[in-house]
């Protein structure tokens, strides 16, 4: 009876050692979820920016980027409508997300208060500065349009000659386009040596001439663009067909058209052809026009994926990828540190995102940094310029410097 | 009336005081009793995801707006194309007074019985004034007048920054009996709410109808010199139709304020009126049992369209451009079938089923 205890023991610990080696390592499903404008208005950007989250989402499940881990990116489209937008958010909080991607101003802005309750980290597409006010969760993915705007000006400024620069600002008729104005007279009262000569909000004009020749009767030199493509392309068309575009920047006597993020990308070429020719854009992403490292991993992606040459180097898609990459690199962190990857978590993990952490996900102009005080994610700006038929890299990658000086 | 008030199978009134009944059988109103009971009751007995309780919430909150909707164009037979609108006024009067003394002010978070009563006065005053060319007016040219008031005051919205211009304008959480409702119990404290609220218009559009202020809209409807021969006096009743649903639609826009927890334009759009006037046509105009089903069939199609979409996703590789065709599509047709084959509406179906039941197993 005793030799049969004393073999009962040893018998038991291997089998339990046996057990827990040959079962399954627990892998973890991490659910986060988009809400976007696939159809309705502004869905030509959203289309592609969708593609961008799911590809990249899929990479990770399928190159086990995450070991056996993986991610979980439902997409919903809310038809640019916040009511179906709030819908889907409670949908996806009763599926328990841990992180969450939106994409309009308007519903970013209305379900602030509830990403604030749910303690939830989100990076919607708007890059509204007002996404920030009185609010903890949201993280802008790059520089906001406020900065865009601004560094447009400064680089109007350092670029312009012959006294101050006349300068007139073509917006649209939302708070998305209203909102940099305030920005950038600020600017303008910190020091910055412009003139904004006349604020325009465009309506849905097919002919601007009237209002550019207007601009020429006040002198304008530059305009500023914040809106989406289309109208800018009716603009910039609109002044070839008057003789009044700049060959050069700045030209004296000619107007140069430059723009913040949602007016240029490849959907502007297509749709203003030679009229383009010497538009000047910024944004914080690389371009496919101008390969990297980052714009090659994206055509591997779109390829990987059958995705068409249009979405492939579309900046939308880059757009959607990089906030992927952002919400998955944080993931990966948490995890990496033998956390659990909970909203907390990843709330934590996103605010430790600078100094050496900071994060480049390669199709980016400068790594993406966040902190407690600064949840913009990549803060410098690259100016574009179209040349013939393509978008091509303007000088280096800049941070604005009146984004610091009119926050005093 | 039958000797058996629990088994009628027919009206058979002898006096207008019965016909005025606002139950005609004791069997009438025992069902509705428990049909109330049922839905103050269920959402204790089964658990419903936060996403669901939001659709419902937003589905009687439809209704409210549409009681009103029909009472001016179902009842007094006047087309409104800017009823969002109203509905948007009875919001940002909320909206308004949240950007002027804060959000979570004693008023807002307290007082909100008091303030969803004040979006439906302010919502009755734009209506009357709005509703006053109907002194001059008919028809199309009043339809237009309509339609201008919506553009008005989408205008107005977008451009003034004292509305944050068409920028959503938080609202902070209500108190109830001393403690703030969590989010948790939002949108069941709402459904609540809001259940309340529709059975107090339903049941006030009721018996207004059989007063002779309800009786002289469908007066005016019917013929409007008539009406006036009568003594009923057109240009008033139809001014009395627009703040009446002026008032409706303000209710309705205070308890979506609460219920999103903001006002943002794009809630009472041109786009809003269009399928407010739809869910009327589809429910039935000129009924008030329409005013309940057409909410219900529009939002409920809407969703059903979307998960179609959404399931067609798994086989289809061009699904993403399928919502943009199918959701306008069926909103489309459903509405002209039911113009073509049913122009009584929902209502009309749901008044056979009660006949059928009511003298079933007799044929007639």
């Amino acid at each position: 009876m005793r030799s049969r205890q004393f073999w009962m023991v040893p018998i038991t610990v291997a089998l339990l050692t046996v057990m827990f080696a040959v079962a399954p390592s627990q892998a973890e499903v991490y659910k986060m979820a988009l809400s976007l404008a696939i159809t309705g208005p502004t869905s030509d950007a959203g289309n592609p920016y969708a593609k961008g989250v799911e590809d990249y989402i899929r990479y990770v499940n399928d190159t086990k980027l995450l070991g056996e881990d993986t991610v979980q990116c439902p997409i919903r489209d809310d038809q640019y409508q916040t009511d179906i937008t709030k819908r889907n958010f409670e949908e996806f909080l009763d599926d328990g997300i841990v992180f969450y991607l939106n994409y309009s101003t308007g519903s970013t802005q209305a379900l602030k208060r509830d990403f604030d309750e749910e303690k939830i980290p989100v990076i919607p597409a708007s890059m509204d500065a007002g996404n920030l006010v009185d609010s903890t969760y949201i993280f802008l993915p790059i520089a906001s349009y406020s900065s865009q705007c601004i560094a447009l000006a400064e680089y109007i400024t350092k670029n312009h000659k012959n006294g101050t620069p006349q300068v007139a600002m073509f917006i649209h008729p939302s708070a998305f386009g209203r909102g940099p104005v305030d920005d950038v007279r600020k600017a303008v009262k910190a020091g910055l040596k412009m003139d904004i000569v006349e604020v325009v909000e465009h309506g849905k004009d097919l002919d601007n001439t009237a209002m550019l020749q207007r601009l020429m009767s006040k002198k304008v030199r530059y305009v500023i663009c914040q809106t989406v493509q289309s109208p800018v392309a009716t603009l910039i068309k609109d002044a070839q067909r008057l003789g009044l575009t700049a060959k050069t920047f700045g030209e004296d006597g000619k107007l140069t058209f430059v723009g913040a993020h949602y007016t240029g990308g490849n959907d502007l070429i297509e749709l203003a052809g030679s009229a383009a020719e010497g538009y000047f854009w910024t944004t914080s992403y690389a371009l496919t026009s101008e390969p990297g490292k980052g714009t090659d991993f994206q055509m591997m992606l779109a390829k990987k994926y059958n995705r068409d040459e249009k979405t492939a180097n579309s900046h939308n898609y880059t757009n959607g990828m990089m906030v992927a990459q952002t919400a998955v690199e944080t993931m990966r962190r948490v995890k990496q540190k033998g956390g659990k990857v909970t909203r907390e978590a990843l709330f934590k993990e996103l605010n430790a995102m600078n100094g050496d952490n900071a994060y480049s996900p390669g199709n980016t102009v400068a790594p993406v940094t966040y902190s407690p005080s600064d949840r913009a994610g990549v803060d410098s700006v690259q100016i574009y310029s179209v040349q013939k038929g393509v978008f091509r890299a303007v000088g280096e990658p800049f941070a604005p410097e009146y984004v610091e000086k009119i926050k005093k | 009336m039958s000797a058996n008030r629990w088994l009628a199978t027919g009206n058979f009134f002898s006096s207008y005081r019965e016909e005025q009944r606002i139950f005609a059988t004791h069997f009438d109103r025992a069902v509705f009793a428990v049909f109330i009971l049922a839905l103050l009751v269920w959402p204790m007995c089964f658990e419903v995801s936060n996403k669901y309780m939001l659709v419902i919430d937003n589905i009687m909150i439809a209704m409210v707006a549409i009681i009103g909707l029909n009472l001016v164009t179902g009842f007094a037979g006047l087309i409104s194309i800017g009823h969002a609108a109203f509905v948007g006024v009875g919001a940002y009067t909320l909206a308004f007074i949240a950007r002027q003394m804060g959000d979570s002010h004693i008023l807002i978070t307290h007082f909100w019985p008091g303030m969803l009563l004040l979006c439906g006065l302010v919502g009755a005053l734009f209506g009357g004034f709005v509703g006053l060319p109907a002194l001059r007016l008919k028809h199309l040219y009043l339809a237009i007048a309509t339609l201008s008031f919506q553009m008005i005051f989408q205008w107005t919205i977008n451009f003034l920054p004292i509305f944050n211009q068409g920028q959503t304008i938080s609202i902070g959480r209500v108190q109830w009996f001393g403690g703030e409702v969590a989010r948790s119990d939002h949108y069941l404290f709402w459904y609540y709410v809001i259940l309340i609220v529709v059975i107090m218009c339903g049941l006030a559009v009721r018996n207004l109808l059989r007063t002779r202020y309800g009786r002289s809209l469908v007066a005016v409807r019917d013929n409007d010199r008539a009406a006036d021969a009568m003594g009923i006096h057109p240009g008033m009743t139809k001014v009395f139709a627009f703040a009446l649903a002026g008032f409706f639609a303000g209710v309705a826009g205070g308890l979506h304020a609460y219920l999103y927890r903001g006002a943002g334009i794009e809630s009472f759009t041109l786009h809003q009126s269009i399928s407010y006037l739809a869910m009327a046509i589809v429910g039935g105009l000129g009924t008030l049992t329409g005013s309940f089903w057409g909410p219900a069939a529009i939002r409920l199609l809407d969703l059903q369209v979307e998960n179609l979409v959404e399931w067609s996703a798994r086989f289809m590789p061009a699904n993403m451009n399928l919502a943009t065709a199918l959701k306008p599509l069926t909103f489309g047709l459903v509405i002209v079938l039911f113009l073509m084959f049913e122009p009584r509406g929902i209502a009309n179906w749901w008044r056979i089923g009660r006949t059928y039941v009511k003298l079933w197993p007799f044929r007639y």
